[in-house]
């Protein structure tokens, strides 16, 4: 079953966040998406997850219409984003953050404590989510949204703000994840290197347009993606 | 749920401990204590939806109102009906049911409206959803005070049987904490939690946001009514003016100052409040120390709630609980107490 999207346009008062863009994921397959701040990834992202109303276009989960469908329902059909500002349930603690979401497939305990296992979280269950470092909040995040299983996980800046060791683990976990459930990911990464080490393809955005896609050894040497963002890519964040 | 079964056990003792001060009291404890415990049921019921939903609701003496005349129609000796309250529908006037057919009718009466009226609630958020619940009981409490035929309007409806003695209410108080917790600590409410925190991460996340506060609003409704129907017949006489704004403000004023986010916080609150409260009134009504005689203070008892109200959330914005569950002392988790660095920096 691939995610797939269509000719799908988002107009904020005369401003184009996104036009006309195209996007397809398969099962198991990790794809980058990269632009300059303000080329409309997230806005992407919120189009597929259901938090943007778009009228043109369309988004499908095989033969399902996701487009139109609210965003906690686009979740419980297995395609889960997380947010670039995290987002946490900051109140409450690490362990019922991810169990709220497990909460929804009616999982039990052990999921639980697997996702904490997996994302490194083990160690202190019970703080509140908002008292955890910076780059624990971000895996926590991750791990919430694995807790719905999902068929594809959208992971706007997942790694932003973390240290060049902790990307590399990330990396590796999301990769192994991928590997071991067959879901599909979409990535939103300006860490140029990360992208195209782990990424199979890669769509890059240009003011809201797709600029180029492909693999990453057509993308680095094309040149529209080069004048557009890798030349800028130092300041890029 | 298991975890937090010694804060249900530390709850329940509390409540006990309240009523057996009642026991053996003065009369006027035992109604002081009483009254209490119905409050309680009030602040428990709406525990249940703002506790988890976060959303301040302003509206939920309405249900208390709903349960109240519901179940009066009912409970009201046929004889005393039929003069007071003439052109109710016939089944009615021929039917006479105890106080748990009263409680139960309210209770089923005040859920179904709030599964109506929440329907268009729990579609807004944060503020605006609480200044609807505010304007829905500004249209109860107008009906009501207007349905003269119903609830005889301005005047007061009288001749309810009293039946609410301390062991219901307790009973009530207990049943009460029971459903807030079972609701609290079940897979729902976590949900519901969850979306009080963050609710477009909840929506992210799968949550059934909108469904969920609808749940908890209609339970929390149904136990709000059944504190109504208590009410009246504690008192043995409605007026729609006891479900208003005072009504309002002292329930709420016990869940802040008890901390909204636990259910420690609505019963240690309640408590606080009433205790307060009653030491308040006493005074009020002037009283002499060291040969001093000191007048007696209209209003003080408001006054006073109120300063102590802001003082208390000057020190504790989140209540008394601090928003937290009382448990056990060594289940307590270190967790909380050792604050970790936060080296947040986007
Ligand atoms: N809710 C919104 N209202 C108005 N403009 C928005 C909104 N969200 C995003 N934009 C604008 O749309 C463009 C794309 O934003 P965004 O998708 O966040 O970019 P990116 O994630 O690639 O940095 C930006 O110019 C941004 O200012
Ligand atoms: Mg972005």
């Amino acid at each position: 079953m691939r995610l797939v999207a269509e000719q799908l346009t988002v107009n904020f008062g005369g401003l184009l966040a996104i036009a006309d863009v195209d996007i397809d994921i398969g099962p198991g397959e990790i794809v980058g998406l990269i632009g300059a701040n303000g080329a409309g990834k997230s806005t992407l992202v919120n189009v597929l997850s259901g938090f943007q109303k778009t009228r043109t276009g369309s988004v499908k989960l095989g033969d399902s219409v996701l487009l139109g469908l609210s965003p906690d329902r686009i979740a419980r059909a297995g395609v889960v984003r997380t947010f670039q500002s995290v987002r946490l349930f900051s109140g409450i603690s690490v362990r019922d953050n991810i169990a709220a979401a497990a909460a929804v497939l009616g999982s039990g305990s052990e999921s639980v404590d697997t996702l904490l296992e997996l994302l490194d979280l083990a160690d202190r269950p019970d703080s509140d989510a908002g008292s955890l470092p910076y780059a624990h909040q971000r895996r926590l995040a991750i791990a919430r949204a694995l807790a719905l299983k999902p068929k594809f996980l959208l992971l706007d800046e997942p790694a932003a703000g973390m240290s060049p060791d902790e990307i590399e683990d990330l990396d590796r976990t999301l990769v192994e994840l991928r590997d071991r459930t067959g879901m599909g990911l979409l990535l939103i990464e300006h860490n140029i290197n990360l992208v195209m080490s782990i990424c199979e393809r890669l769509v890059v955005l240009d003011g809201g347009r797709v600029i180029a896609r492909g693999d990453p050894d057509a993308i680095k040497s094309n040149t529209a993606v080069k004048n557009a963002y890798l030349g800028t890519e130092g300041g890029g964040h | 749920m298991r975890a937090a079964i010694p804060t249900l056990v530390i709850l329940v003792v509390m409540i006990l401990a309240v009523s057996l001060l009642g026991v053996f009291g003065s009369p006027l404890l035992l109604r002081v204590v009483i009254g209490a415990m119905i409050n309680l049921v009030v602040v428990i019921g709406l525990s249940i939806f703002i506790g988890n939903s976060g959303i301040l609701s302003f509206g939920h003496a309405s249900f208390a109102a709903i349960g109240a005349y519901s179940a009066a129609w009912f409970t009201l000796p046929i004889t005393m009906k039929k003069i007071f309250l003439p052109s109710l529908p016939a089944f009615v006037l021929s039917t006479q049911v105890g106080l748990a057919g009263g409680a139960a009718i309210g209770a089923v009466t005040a859920a179904i409206t709030a599964a109506v009226i929440g329907v268009v609630i729990v579609r807004l958020s944060g503020i605006a959803a609480s200044i609807a619940t505010l304007a829905w009981l500004a249209i109860v409490h107008s009906v009501f005070s207007n349905a003269e035929a119903l609830t005889k309007g301005t005047s007061s409806l009288v001749g309810l049987p009293i039946e609410t003695n301390l062991f219901v209410a307790t009973f009530a108080a207990i049943l009460a904490l029971v459903v807030a917790f079972l609701f609290r600590f079940s897979r729902y409410g976590l949900m519901l939690q969850a979306s009080r925190e963050d609710e477009a991460a909840a929506l992210a996340s799968g949550i059934p946001v909108r469904q969920l506060r609808l749940v908890a609003f209609v339970i929390s409704a149904a136990v709000v009514a059944i504190a109504g129907v208590l009410k009246g017949h504690f008192l043995g006489i409605l007026a729609v003016g006891q479900f208003y704004l005072e009504f309002t403000f002292l329930s709420l004023a016990m869940l802040v100052l008890g901390g909204m986010r636990s259910l420690s916080g609505a019963v240690v609150g309640t408590f606080a409040v009433a205790g307060i409260a009653e030491i308040l009134r006493i005074l009020s009504s002037g009283f002499e120390i060291f040969g001093l005689e000191v007048v007696a203070m209209p209003g003080l008892r408001e006054i006073g709630l109120a300063i102590m109200m802001l003082l208390i959330l000057l020190v504790r914005p989140m209540g008394i609980t601090n928003g937290r569950e009382l448990t056990l002392p060594w289940k307590r988790k270190t967790a909380n107490e050792l604050p970790i660095t936060n080296d947040r920096t986007g």
